[in-house]
């Protein structure tokens, strides 16, 4: 038994060994190649700032001479030129288009995450996003994004629609702002699902999942709504900012409906009105951010009238999460810490033992301090928990009432993460960052990527203390 | 007489202007004259879009990386660069708002700022010339 753990650790070791080599000679080529490009511009940002206060230009022909010396003293690439285009304001309605694309590598010990990680390791995780906004109004803006997204089972690569957003500003007067928002919106909570998809926006390659849940994104992410938006001034202390939503939340994806479900059931999801707020406070020098939110999501389950063992009957759900977030910056801390509770309640239509009357309160948090060395290098160390049931945090109440079906599976009850890694913003426009997780539990691991037995009702091949270590290559513009 | 009232007009502007390099400057459509700090981080944060007439405010910015965007931000705005950034990123990644326009040099923000409606922008007090207006930030 010793020996086999040894035989076994050591292949581990070495296999992570051998691709620690790999992708740190990866890195090493693609961070050659950008500080090559770097070191092009440099000489030209060098002059500009160097001949800068001494020229005066002269009033009377302005404009027309200052644009010509900034077209033949720079001689962009095409790329530049292009992206300069793209965002002057000489075109009409102020069209902005922005978009990213970012590649990661990671490799498990054991449990597969965005693919199959542990059998050395996979690229499975591709993020790609292009939006524009338009304002051609004033007060109104237009903007969309398109966003793909290929990671394991859960997300194909399939680009979907994540927003498309009409937003009228109803009321501004200097540090107060009222609006309203139609279309579909990000759901507005804690300080990263906005935006969770884009990598320069996250502290890490994988947001910590006991709040961010990758494997129920797709519900978390966007939805059909109708939103007001405020911005107040607190006295002279910072600012409010608040979004309160009414939704019809997207449940009609396999991801959602085997993390809600168990497993992927004939029938499907049915979207009910639903809705989101939040508040955010924030002081005038950006240092303290507090914000709290809540989402009281309804769905029901329409069954299909196929006569199968996985088939429910007509139930519904509620999932009513509030979470806690509180942010410090300063020149080089961000401290950061979320803290969200999670009940959900199942109503008595599911026909089946074990849905029916279900309810049970998860409690997620976590701690994360990000370092900045200098404005190239971060840091950043976090220790985040996830706990399916708060009455039961190392599942043994929950394996004791099947005891022979669940023994052994406590670990999917909870998932205890510490992680530590590094990003390396090689311009302000490509980013190079790796990261180490040591985690104890499965608690949110995807279903889909590590399938349950149908006969056992148990996950096939998952353990409850695993390694992650991942890299990754972001480009925005 | 002309000549006196610019002469004049000139003097005092210098006075506002004796401490500091640097100048918040806009076009000279723009009606503002003076503005609250708060109010001009309402604007370097992208969330006041509108100048109080209704007209759409623009802002420029130079890089990041910039000693005189630095300099702002951290003596007038009063926040780092690093926030503003994540500021503007949360806007336009969300779809709930835009980013400033980037420049590459003092000259583009000062030829910027001159011809384009509604512009807002800093410049070291060397580049300023009558073409733009410069803010008094109280």
């Amino acid at each position: 038994m010793k020996m086999l753990t040894c035989s076994r650790l050591s292949s581990y070791f070495s296999s992570s060994v051998r691709w620690l080599g790999k992708g740190i000679a990866v890195l090493w080529v693609i961070g050659a190649v950008s500080v090559q490009a770097q070191q092009l511009d440099q000489p030209k940002s060098q002059s500009e700032s160097a001949k800068a206060p001494v020229k005066w230009v002269q009033a009377k022909d302005l404009p027309a001479e200052a644009t010509e010396a900034g077209n033949t003293k720079e001689k962009p690439g095409v790329v530049s030129t292009v992206l300069k285009w793209w965002n002057s304001t000489d075109r009409p309605g102020d069209l902005q288009i922005h978009g990213f694309v970012s590649q990661a590598y990671i490799t498990t010990s054991d449990n597969d995450v965005f693919g199959n990680s542990d059998k050395g390791g996979s690229f499975g995780l591709t993020e790609a996003g292009l939006n524009a906004s338009l304002r051609p109004l004033p007060r109104l803006q237009l903007s969309a994004q398109v966003l793909s997204r290929r990671a394991g089972e859960g997300n194909s690569g399939m680009p979907r629609l994540d927003y498309a957003i009409f937003d009228y500003r109803l009321y501004s007067q200097e540090v107060n702002q009222f609006g309203i928002r139609v279309g579909r919106l990000k759901n507005p909570f804690g300080f990263y699902n906005e935006t969770r998809d884009v990598a320069f926006t996250r502290p890490s390659i994988m947001l910590p999942q006991s709040i961010y849940f990758d494997r129920t994104r797709n519900l978390g992410l966007s939805s059909d709504s109708v939103q007001l938006y405020g911005d107040t001034a607190v006295s002279d202390w910072g600012t409010l900012s608040t979004q309160f939503g009414v939704t019809l939340p997207i449940v009609d994806n396999r991801d959602t409906e085997s993390s809600l479900l168990g497993v992927e059931r004939p029938g499907e999801l049915n979207r009910q009105v639903s809705y989101i707020g939040r508040g955010i406070f924030e002081t005038n020098d950006k240092r303290l951010r507090l914000g709290i939110s809540g989402i009281w999501l309804n769905t029901s389950y329409d069954p299909t009238k196929l006569r199968s063992p996985l088939e429910l009957g007509p139930g519904a759900l509620e999932f009513t999460p509030v979470i806690f977030s509180a942010q410090y910056n300063s020149e080089r801390w961000t401290l950061t810490s979320e803290y969200a509770i999670r009940p959900f309640q199942y109503n008595n239509n599911f026909h089946s033992p074990r849905f029916n009357g279900l309810h049970f309160v998860g409690e997620s948090y976590y701690f994360q301090g990000e370092y900045r060395f200098t404005p190239k290098w971060e840091g950043f160390l976090r220790y985040d928990a996830l706990f399916i049931d708060r009455s039961d945090r190392d599942g043994s109440d929950w394996v004791a009432q099947s005891p022979v079906s669940r023994s052994g599976l406590g670990h999917t009850r909870f998932a205890k993460d510490i992680a530590v890694g590094i990003r390396w913003n090689v311009t302000p426009a490509f980013m190079l960052r790796a990261e180490y997780h040591h985690v104890n539990g499965t608690g949110w691991l995807s279903g889909l990527d590590n399938p349950i037995d149908l006969k056992t009702n148990r996950p096939i091949d998952t353990h409850q203390y695993w390694d992650l270590f991942a890299i990754q290559a972001s480009y925005r513009f | 007489m002309c000549f006196a009232l610019t002469v004049c007009l000139w003097s005092a502007a210098a006075e506002v202007r004796a401490n500091e390099h640097y100048e918040i400057v806009t076009n000279p459509g723009v009606n503002e004259k003076t503005l609250s700090v708060n109010s001009l981080r309402s604007i370097f944060s992208m969330r006041l879009k509108t100048w109080s007439d209704g007209t759409k405010i623009r802002v420029f910015v130079l890089s990041d990386e910039d000693q005189l965007h630095q300099i702002v931000s951290k003596e007038k705005l009063n926040v780092f660069p690093y926030q503003l950034r994540s500021t503007w990123d949360r806007l336009v990644f969300s779809g709930t708002g835009q980013a400033p326009i980037k420049v590459n040099s003092s000259e583009e923000m000062l030829a910027k700022i001159a011809t384009t409606p509604g512009a807002i922008g800093y410049l070291w007090r060397a580049n300023i010339n009558e073409n733009v207006n410069v803010l008094e930030i109280k």
